[in-house]
């Protein structure tokens, strides 16, 4: 498989007031065509800032990012990216939001009633046919979310960022995303980049999972390939050995090896100060 | 300034020719006259749509007159009437042409024209009215001052009241650390120089200006001490306590009875009888770019003025009518009534006849006499708004270059052509020099003559005289 | 346990006493506080005495109303006559002197209470809108660059405080200055007032548009960056319906006071509106004219109530965002 995305030695500092504070420290990333990559880390530990880097949203202190041979330091739709809080425009029904980004990337290119037939063809894909003339405010967060990612999709993009897509779902909703996911990377076989909290996703969704190290000065800790079968089905998973192995092996690493350190202090426990209501002074 | 420069020098040689040929000037006159019956048809005016100016009294009734009874239109003038803040205002408006006329306090143009104030040639071709004003004075005052006045039989106070009754009320006012204060519509208004005049006969000094020490308050030696109110504003003042009297024009004299603020005094028909009071004031310039028009407004001016006095004053009420329209003076009609209809109110229930309180078209009220400017200007020297002293000369350059008689001709005698008034209603112009004769019925007796301006300036006790400089 | 028994206090909402409710809060309430306020007008009325007659109760105003419509239809019969009148006078002068032009002029007579309130309503929009053509462009460049924002802020809030009567000579002179034409197109005096109302209004809209640009949310930033829409298509289809509620916001406030700035540059300014119609009736001083000025204060106030609703309706027709047309 070609690698089309090189991450190649990242080091990320942000200006503060009390001096620079290093985010990721080296951080270098390989990802091949039709890949699907989860990146996952405990709260703060950059995975953010490399997907920001990646969309070009960030610029990187030291180091780059090459797609196809040629870097790149700007966002564009060849890197799409679906963000954590949907984003649709609130005052553009599903249809024209897709249409906005389609227009502007194929605008060119393309006659308006080829470019609607692939709007609504990517709205099929995410299950949004039956609502897609409605606007954000009308439709449920799940429905949103997947307006967004068919809003990527329109794009064509070369490679698919998806931060955190699913966080601000509830869990049976995320787990229909999860399989409409699955169901449209076994078509359209994209190279997908997420960034998750989940590690049952993780495991279900990825080729290979990223785990970063702890920030300050993050960087990728260890990687996971995921040899599971595809199709991969939820249930039948449960009580499969290697997904259960994989899984514990994520979770080793988050909580033995990257463990949070929010240890208490001192052996002794605060003492409980006087706080009981005032009794009724009876006479 | 150019035109006003052509003017003097035309004005030096015109003067030469007059003087070496009196009776070939008189000879022109008996010419212009009898030309009037084979004058080419005046012709059609040149600016047709004009604004005028006025402000809120009694006395602009001609110009709502001419505009009412169709007169304007009959000369194929399309007016439109607007009613002024204050006096400074509309001067500024006719100069800077926002207003093609203006009814003007006759001192207006001349202070102009001469340059005290703004500098601006302006000129009238028509007087608007006779008489017209009173001074009122607070309750408070008038109460002071009612001791002092001998009563008649029935024990109202006998007229005119003179100033005299004030002094001693003044003196108290000063005495206490209060200064007598009193409003006036504006510094060259009769009404200025008839409050001055009124409280100089009884002894009471309205103090000095001195342009030329750049001290224009007018206050200098003061007994009393005269401000700017405009007109509408003035009984408000009184009530306030800002001031303690007044000279305005109606109906604010009467309104202040009606309100129960202050009291009448006089009148200034009792001042100076038949006084000239307003005048409709145009620039030099409009009248030489559009002499047709000029004309033609002052045609149907005089035919309102007409109608204001015809049949002894009958038409007066539906006169009061119109001016109590909220774009004219917009008073009650009761209040506008009184004193055009030949009543005034002086104390609450003491109304006395005084039919000629507003005269605008008998006694020759229209015409503008040349002996009218220069009693303006002989006040404006003796207060010291005029400086220095002037040789009579200067003083009829100046009326001649303000006061334009000639227009005023033009107009009536294309009247008499018209058939629409009778020659034997004006004056008789093949022999008017524009000087009326010797006048003696002012209030202190004095008699003026406005063919010696400088004599008449030296008969006042109070008052620059010839030679003194401030 | 049994089960409680239903009882006659279960209240079960019927339709009736949904409507009757519903009446009894847009009706009945507030025509109950309304009738309050006129008794106690009425009322107070009777009790305040001033030079001019006694203070207006809601029977001398409502009588002022008859009486200056009636005007209206009166000036505008005289208007009719006028007409006739300059077209008789137009033919026999063309049958005298064909070289004549013959020009149409309007009534020159005064303007009714009607008229003066078309005055001030032309006068008003004409401000506030010049102050829209001015302000959103404005706030939207200041929202965008913190660098314009910071660097125009202190004129901003300088100017923001000053009343229009402080601008108004200031306008007038510049107007008199610059504004120089034998047939003016429009009177000198609403440019005036329409100019100083455009000085008082623009500062609620620059800073409402430019905070509404400035808090756009990141993440649609962001979506038009990873686009890549250039500068002009991010403000079209992004920065604008994205801020116009905040727009829209400015954009009421902004018209409330320039209708009360109006009135006020009326006044001074001489403009033939309402303005002009409270400050003549005053200095006339008649013994209606604290009825009539009541009577303009009562037509100002529903004016710009109506103002603002009508403002509030297009505000809810344009904008996605229903919280903020709330109220």
């Amino acid at each position: 498989m070609q690698p089309i995305l090189d991450i190649s030695t990242i080091d990320m500092e942000f200006p503060t007031p009390s001096g620079p504070f290093t985010a990721l420290k080296e951080v270098s990333l390989r990802i091949n065509k039709g890949e699907f990559v989860s990146l996952i880390g405990h709260s703060g530990c950059g995975k953010s800032t490399v997907l920001n880097i990646v969309a070009g949203l960030y610029q990187a202190t030291r180091g780059g990012v090459v797609l196809n041979g040629k870097e790149v330091s700007e966002p564009g739709p060849e890197r799409a990216v679906v963000f954590q809080n949907h984003s649709l425009l609130p005052w553009l029904s599903a249809f024209e939001n897709v249409e906005l980004a389609v227009k502007q990337v194929f605008g060119r290119d393309k006659s308006k009633a080829e470019m609607k037939e692939w709007i609504e063809y990517n709205l099929h894909l995410v299950h949004m046919d039956h609502a897609m003339h409605k606007r954000p405010d009308e439709i449920s967060g799940g429905m949103k979310q997947r307006v967004g990612i068919a809003r990527a999709l329109a794009m064509q993009p070369e490679i698919l960022l998806m931060d955190e897509p699913f966080g601000a779902l509830d869990a049976l909703t995320r787990a229909h995303m999860q399989d409409s996911l699955m169901e449209i990377q076994s078509e359209l076989k994209n190279t997908v980049i997420m960034i998750t909290h989940d590690v049952d996703e993780a495991v279900l969704l990825s080729d290979r999972i990223v785990m970063m190290t702890n920030g300050p000065a993050a960087t990728i800790g260890e990687i996971l390939p995921v040899n599971l079968e595809r199709p991969r089905e939820r249930l039948a998973l449960a009580s499969d050995a290697e997904y259960t192995r994989l899984r514990a092996d994520v979770l080793r690493f988050l909580y033995e090896k990257q463990r949070k350190v929010e240890t208490i202090q001192t052996e002794q426990k605060p003492k409980k100060p006087k706080f009981n209501k005032t009794e009724n002074k009876a006479a | 300034m150019k035109i006003i420069k052509g003017r003097v020098t035309s004005l030096k040689r015109r003067k030469r020719l007059i003087s070496a040929a009196g009776s070939a000037a008189l000879l022109l006159g008996i010419l212009s006259n009898s030309t009037a019956a084979m004058a080419e048809k005046l012709g059609w005016p040149e600016k047709e749509e004009l604004k005028f100016g006025f402000i809120k009294l009694t006395d602009m009734a001609p110009i709502a007159i001419a505009y009412e009874n169709g007169y304007f239109e009959d000369e194929g003038l399309y007016v439109t009437i607007e009613a002024q803040a204050n006096w400074k205002v509309l001067l500024d408006g006719v100069i800077d042409g926002r207003l093609d006329g203006a009814h003007m306090l006759a001192g207006q143009p001349i202070a102009a024209t001469m340059g005290y104030g703004t500098k601006a040639h302006i000129i009238t071709p028509f007087s608007m009215d006779l008489n017209g004003n009173a001074i009122t004075v607070s309750n408070a005052v008038w109460d002071e001052m009612k001791p002092s006045i001998p009563k008649m039989a029935d024990g109202r106070p006998v007229h005119p009241i003179k100033a005299d009754a004030l002094k001693p009320v003044v003196e108290k006012y000063n005495n206490s650390g209060k200064p007598f204060n009193m409003g006036m519509v504006f510094p060259v208004s009769t009404h200025n120089y008839e409050l001055r005049y009124w409280l100089a006969a009884g002894n009471i000094h309205p103090g000095y200006y001195a342009p030329h020490k750049s001290d224009v308050s007018g206050n200098i030696n003061a007994e009393a001490f005269l401000s700017v109110t405009p007109p509408p504003q003035m009984p408000a003042t009184l009530e306030a306590g800002t001031i303690y009297g007044y000279c305005v024009g109606e109906p604010w004299n009467q309104q202040a009875v009606f309100k129960g603020i202050g009291v009448p005094v006089v009148t200034d028909y009792e001042i100076w009888k038949n006084n000239p009071e307003k005048v409709f004031g145009i620039t030099a310039a409009f009248a030489e770019k559009y002499p047709n028009t000029t004309i033609r407004m002052t045609r149907a001016l005089i035919r309102a003025a007409k109608w204001l006095d015809e049949k002894n004053n009958a038409n007066r009420p539906a006169a009061v009518k119109i001016l109590s329209q909220s774009n004219y003076v917009g008073a009650d009609y009761d209040v506008i009534a009184n004193s055009m209809t030949g009543t005034f109110e002086y104390e609450k229930g003491d109304k006395r006849e005084v039919p000629d309180f507003n005269v605008f078209f008998r006694y020759n009220a229209t015409y503008p006499y040349y002996s009218d400017a220069i009693w303006y200007l002989t006040q404006m020297r003796r207060w010291g708004q005029i400086p220095e002293t002037k040789p009579d000369s200067w003083y009829m350059d100046m009326a001649k270059q303000v006061y334009r008689p000639d227009i005023y001709v033009k107009a009536a005698q294309s009247l008499i052509a018209d058939k629409i008034i009778d020659a034997k209603d004006f004056p008789d112009f093949a022999s008017e020099d524009g000087f009326k004769k010797p006048q003696q019925h002012f209030i202190d007796d004095i008699v003026y003559d406005g063919k010696k301006p400088n004599d008449y300036i030296n008969k006042f006790s109070i008052g620059l005289k010839q030679g003194d400089v401030l | 346990m049994s089960a409680v028994p239903y009882t006659q206090t279960t209240h079960v909402p019927n339709k009736l006493g949904v409507l009757v409710r519903r009446t009894i809060e847009t009706l009945v309430l507030p025509l109950a506080g309304i009738v309050v306020f006129l008794v106690l007008w009425s009322v107070a009325a009777q009790k305040i005495d001033t030079s001019l007659g006694k203070f207006p109760g809601p029977a001398a105003v409502y009588l002022q109303f008859g009486a200056l419509y009636s005007e209206h239809i009166i000036e505008r019969e005289k208007a009719a006559a006028f007409y006739k009148r300059q077209e008789t006078r137009t033919k026999e002068r063309l049958a005298q002197d064909p070289g004549y032009a013959p020009k149409l002029r309007a009534y020159t007579g005064k303007e009714t209470f009607l008229d003066q309130i078309f005055t001030s309503l032309i006068t008003v929009m004409s401000g506030f809108l010049l102050a829209v053509i001015i302000a959103v462009p404005l706030g939207i460049a200041t929202g965008l660059s913190k660098t314009l924002n910071t660097a125009i802020n202190p004129i901003i809030q300088t100017f923001k405080p000053v009343s229009p009567l402080a601008w108004l000579p200031l306008v007038t002179m510049v107007v008199s200055a610059l504004y120089v034409s034998e047939e003016p197109m429009v009177a000198k005096s609403f440019i005036t007032s329409m100019i100083t109302v455009t000085l008082c209004c623009l500062w609620p809209m620059i800073i409402n548009t430019s905070v509404g640009v400035a808090a756009i949310d990141d993440d649609l930033l962001n979506v038009s960056r990873v686009l890549r829409l250039p500068a002009l298509k991010h403000i079209q289809k992004i920065v604008l319906p994205a801020s116009i509620p905040m727009i829209f916001t400015g954009m009421r406030l902004s018209l409330g006071i320039a209708w009360m700035v109006l009135i006020a540059a009326e006044m001074l300014a001489q403009n033939p509106g309402l303005g002009k119609f409270v400050w003549d009736e005053f200095q006339n001083g008649s013994s209606d004219s604290l009825s009539r000025i009541m009577t303009a204060i009562v037509v100002i106030g529903i004016i710009g109530f109506l103002l603002d609703r009508g403002m509030l309706q297009l505000q809810r027709f344009v904008s996605w965002d229903k919280a903020s047309a709330s109220r």
